[in-house]
């Protein structure tokens, strides 16, 4: 028998500001509702992988015991760190226990808090620790300081102009506006983007993603698990999982017009699932500034490189176009709770291939893809997933 | 900020001592005990060049606690004349004087500042020749 690795429950609080929510709170709603969806008892979870950027505060980093108390579970919990990417870091080593024949049953939470740390520069201190703190930010850098140089390398090399990149958030407003789980469930038009004063030329006041609250959570489980309990909810295989790195400071990189641990990740991931990026009908991808979305689908493959800008402009990506990128709303629309991120994402390529996305269903998913990414790139998780029956 | 890491880091930050390998040759910028390129452990302290070219630069408008005092300010990545690159701020200039390729020169300054009555951080940043 051979050893697949499947999503067998999902579940995700809203996400958004809550004050009067803990770690804990939110936690403990996405474990539950995970596993009333996957129809299992909570006693055969054999260890609970937690993706977190910040955890519980700056002086809680060990949150894996509070998490188990709060969600009344007996396993063993621990959180592992990979920036904004750390809900994919987490997926990708629940997988790979699977996968080594050592866990039948394990559950992925990505979590994250951040409303608590809105005021006085503390989320740009945050947001630094996953680019190069020394000498990136200290120095004057910021995210989105980095993200520019990005944008202004992408727009000198391949002609992408300001607005092609606010096409991007534009549809991935319209996108969130269908899902019940996002931060900000309208669309913004595209002159407001453009029009919007600039935080870190060329980048806009409302480009970015907003850092917030939230929680989701994936069981996964083994084939031999399958076979012999059969739980009830409609299974989704997970076809690869794959890790890339890069850099962590840019001016350490040969270039700035790929994002390279995007592309060794999604060579080693298709290369597992057998598949190409024509394959590929869904995706969901890092759109923490509008090149990461650019340079994410040109990287992935989706579009030709240097054509991101004028794909999306020509409605390649919309919802229901040639490949629909971010349904969800992305990091824009649905909002950035940093490890929940990269697990929401995964949750929406599961809802797609169930056929319970509602409205913003595409139709006739036969493979989706996530990309999550750390910083600027420097570490880029990619994972396909396909129908069950495969 | 801890004054056991602003000690550490003084050579680096004062006066931009990176590394040179002499395996092969790359000049690297911070140093490291081994050469990032070729992992050879037969590196020796080399001090960056003093000038360079601008590669990208943006305004930032809002950072962190203690580099807000500054904003808004300019970063820039930075090409050194020895083909390291570096980031950092730009000063002594406006933000629309300033043009890709522009010839710079490095510059001792504050980098941060920890309150009104706390350590102050220096470094160097970059002024237009």
């Amino acid at each position: 028998m051979s050893n697949e690795v499947y999503i067998i429950g999902t579940g995700q609080t809203k996400f958004g500001e809550f004050f009067n929510l803990n770690i804990g709170d939110l936690a403990s709603e996405a474990v539950n509702k995970a596993i009333e969806n996957a129809g299992i008892g909570k006693d055969e979870i054999r260890t609970l992988f937690i993706g977190s950027t910040v955890s519980n505060s700056l002086s809680q980093s060990s949150i894996g015991g509070i998490c188990t108390r709060s969600c009344s579970l007996s396993s063993n919990a621990y959180r592992i760190e990979s920036g904004n990417a750390s809900g994919a870091a987490a997926f990708h080593h629940a997988f790979l226990s699977i996968k080594s024949g050592l866990y039948d049953v394990v559950a992925v939470l990505g979590i994250d808090k951040l409303s608590d740390y809105i005021q006085n520069g503390t989320i740009e201190k945050i947001l630094a620790s996953s680019i190069d703190y020394q000498w990136e930010y200290e120095m004057g850098a910021t995210l989105t300081g980095l993200y520019s140089f990005l944008t202004q390398a992408h727009m000198e090399e391949y002609g992408t102009t300001l607005e092609q990149l606010a096409y991007i958030p534009t549809k991935n407003h319209q996108n969130g506006v269908l899902n019940p789980k996002a931060q900000y469930r309208y669309a913004i038009p595209l002159e407001k983007f453009l029009n919007a004063k600039r935080i870190a030329d060329p980048i806009g006041r409302f480009d970015v993603a907003t850092p917030c609250d939230g929680a989701a959570v994936v069981i996964l489980a083994s084939e031999r698990y399958i076979e012999n309990k059969k739980p009830h909810s409609y299974k989704v295989k997970i076809l690869s999982s794959s890790a890339g790195s890069d850099t962590l400071a840019l001016q350490h990189r040969e270039k700035l017009t790929e994002l390279k641990a995007t592309r060794l990740a999604v060579n080693d991931a298709y290369n597992k699932a057998k598949i190409s990026a024509n394959d590929i009908n869904v995706a969901e991808v890092h759109d923490s500034h509008p090149i990461g979305e650019i340079l994410a689908i040109e990287d992935l493959g989706l579009v030709p490189k240097g054509e991101g800008g004028k794909a999306t402009v020509e409605g390649l990506t919309a919802l229901n176009g040639k490949i629909t990128v971010n349904p969800s709303g992305g990091l824009k629309a649905r909002g950035d709770p940093f490890g929940a991120t990269g697990i929401a994402q995964l949750i929406e390529i599961v809802e797609q291939i169930r056929g319970n996305a509602g409205k913003r269903q595409v139709e006739d998913v036969k493979y989706g893809l996530t990309q999550n990414v750390m910083g600027t790139g420097v570490m880029s998780y990619v994972s396909i997933l396909g129908r069950g029956d495969n | 900020m801890e004054p056991p890491k602003i000690w550490r880091e003084r050579r680096e930050r004062y006066l931009g001592i990176g590394i040179i390998c002499e395996d092969c040759q790359k000049k690297n910028f911070p140093k490291t005990r081994i050469c990032p390129d070729c992992g050879s452990e037969n590196v020796k302290p080399y001090k960056i060049a003093e000038r360079g070219t601008l590669k990208y630069f943006t305004q930032i408008m809002n950072t962190g606690d203690e580099l807000i005092f500054n904003t808004p300010y300019i970063v820039g990545l930075v090409e050194l004349e020895d083909g390291i690159k570096v980031t950092a701020q730009i000063v002594d200039c406006d933000f629309k004087e300033l043009r890709k390729g522009m010839k710079l020169e490095k510059t001792f300054r504050v980098l941060a500042r920890n309150g009104k009555e706390g350590l102050i951080k220096y470094g160097f940043k970059f002024r237009p020749i």
